[in-house]
């Protein structure tokens, strides 16, 4: 603060108080958002187009308007709070007429869990692990995400190189031949404690 | 002027045949000849303060920063009531003009952080300034189609904030927040934290993902009528909205200064 005692004059602004939200300063200093990000558009309005899922790759993009979510009251302790608030929460959806999900996975995901889609064909994720609404919403989330990710993890086949396929085949051939041998060593054993003929 | 006679006890001095003499030292041996052990030996044994090792319970506490809690709920609560004007952008200022939150900056407090108590029933479009939220309490907001940002205070600028009028009633300058410590900076630059030194288009991106981790549509900003006021935000180097650093307040006249010195331009524009 010793700089500031020095100064010499100051020069008056006046200010109409009743337009206070009209005068805005404006200021700028030399670490505004602008110099330290040259290239940034600086808006965080812009909402980004939303990946898309394809080549059979699930992106982890769900849409909210496909999705039906319902809360519903929690089981378990809880008294009062858990008898009144609705915190368990419900997706479900149409799984054969899920667009959002490529196609070769949806497939995958109908023999999976054919056992768990309603009569009509739809697919529902509960969650009431927490006491929050919107917490269990996200992990309702979470387990579908992951559940259609890890189908499509298993669609795909690992590609394997040349060198590891002629290591492969060396190993299985070493193995039999390791095999065959131990059973003639063991059949020569067992020969060796029969008593001897005239033949041999 | 005398104390009562109780008040204290005099000091009984060492003279005459009963009191003097040996300077309270008795007879002899290392007490009379001023020859002491060290405190804390025990005449060879291995003493107490070496055997027992120490637990650093309170190392760096005079380092560490508290962020006091207001909790969604409080923050609803204080919209629905009037204490707080959620159309103008709320920061540090405009909770402690409400008067039920006080800050101590000379008691390490560097401002408020946004809990999650409420964050179900939360529903208020705020454009909202805090120095710490959870991830949790920023997707409320947003859900809701407000903006919140984490901002970091200086000591000198926060002792400013959280009481403006006595502020500009001494005359000072408004000073120029600082910028946030070594430990800080990481929090503030990074967009998850929606901080107010980090790239708007990364904060723009995060809070898509923010939308689908949360499960709700992200509320289309441009569209809305208070885009100008949601989007208002203060230089880092700035403590008062609409205010510059170096600017002298004059209530009674209803003026304000600006220095013209160009050295003094140049401190508080840097």
């Amino acid at each position: 603060m010793a700089v500031l005692n020095n100064f010499s004059s100051f020069r008056r602004i006046l200010i109409n108080s009743s337009s206070s939200r009209a005068y805005l300063s404006g200021f700028k200093s030399s670490i505004t958002l602008e110099k330290l990000y040259p290239s940034s558009r600086l808006d965080i309005t812009t909402i980004p187009k939303a990946p898309e899922s394809k080549d059979g790759k699930f992106s982890g993009y769900i849409p909210m308007d496909k999705i039906q979510i319902s809360y519903a009251r929690s089981s378990g302790p809880g008294g009062q709070n858990v008898n009144c608030v609705s915190t368990k929460a419900e997706i479900r959806f149409h799984l054969a007429s899920a667009e959002w999900i490529p196609e070769p996975v949806r497939v995958k995901l109908a023999e999976k869990l054919k056992n768990q889609l309603s009569k009509e064909g739809y697919f529902i994720v509960k969650s009431d692990r927490t006491r929050s609404q919107h917490l269990n919403l996200a992990d309702t989330l979470d387990k579908l995400r992951d559940l259609i990710q890890s189908t499509a993890q298993s669609l795909v086949i690992p590609e394997i190189s040349p060198e590891t396929v002629e290591r492969q085949r060396r190993l299985r051939e070493r193995a039999a031949r390791e095999r065959l041998r131990e059973k003639r060593a063991h059949s020569m054993t067992k020969q060796g404690r029969q008593s001897p003929t005239l033949d041999s | 002027m005398k104390s009562n006679p109780k008040a204290y006890k005099q000091p009984k001095r060492g003279r005459g045949i009963y009191g003097g003499g040996k300077h309270g030292a008795g007879n002899k041996g290392s007490g009379q000849r001023q020859n002491f052990m060290r405190l804390g030996y025990e005449t060879g044994n291995n003493p107490f303060y070496l055997r027992v090792p120490k637990e650093p319970y309170y190392k760096g506490h005079h380092l560490k920063r508290e962020y006091p809690p207001i909790s969604l709920l409080q923050l609803q609560t204080m919209i629905d009531t009037g204490r707080v004007d959620p159309s103008k952008p709320l920061d540090l200022v405009a909770l402690c003009n409400s008067k039920l939150f006080l800050l101590s900056p000379l008691e390490k407090q560097f401002g408020f952080q946004l809990t999650d108590e409420g964050l179900d029933n939360f529903k208020g479009k705020v454009n909202i300034e805090v120095q710490h939220a959870s991830e949790q309490v920023i997707a409320a907001i947003e859900r809701n189609g407000g903006v919140i940002t984490t901002a970091f205070y200086d000591p000198v600028s926060l002792l400013a904030m959280r009481d403006p009028m006595k502020f500009f009633i001494s005359g000072i300058p408004i000073p120029k927040r600082q910028t946030p410590p070594e430990d800080a900076i990481e929090y503030y630059t990074d967009p998850r934290n929606r901080g107010y030194l980090a790239d708007p288009d990364l904060v723009a991106l995060e809070r898509f993902k923010l939308a689908q981790k949360y499960g709700y549509e992200l509320p289309d900003l441009k569209n809305d009528p208070e885009l100008a006021m949601l989007l208002e935000r203060k230089d880092p180097r700035q403590i008062f909205y609409g205010l510059n650093p170096g600017w002298v307040v004059n209530l009674k006249d209803k003026k304000i200064f600006e220095p013209e010195d160009e050295k003094l331009l140049e401190y508080y524009k840097t």
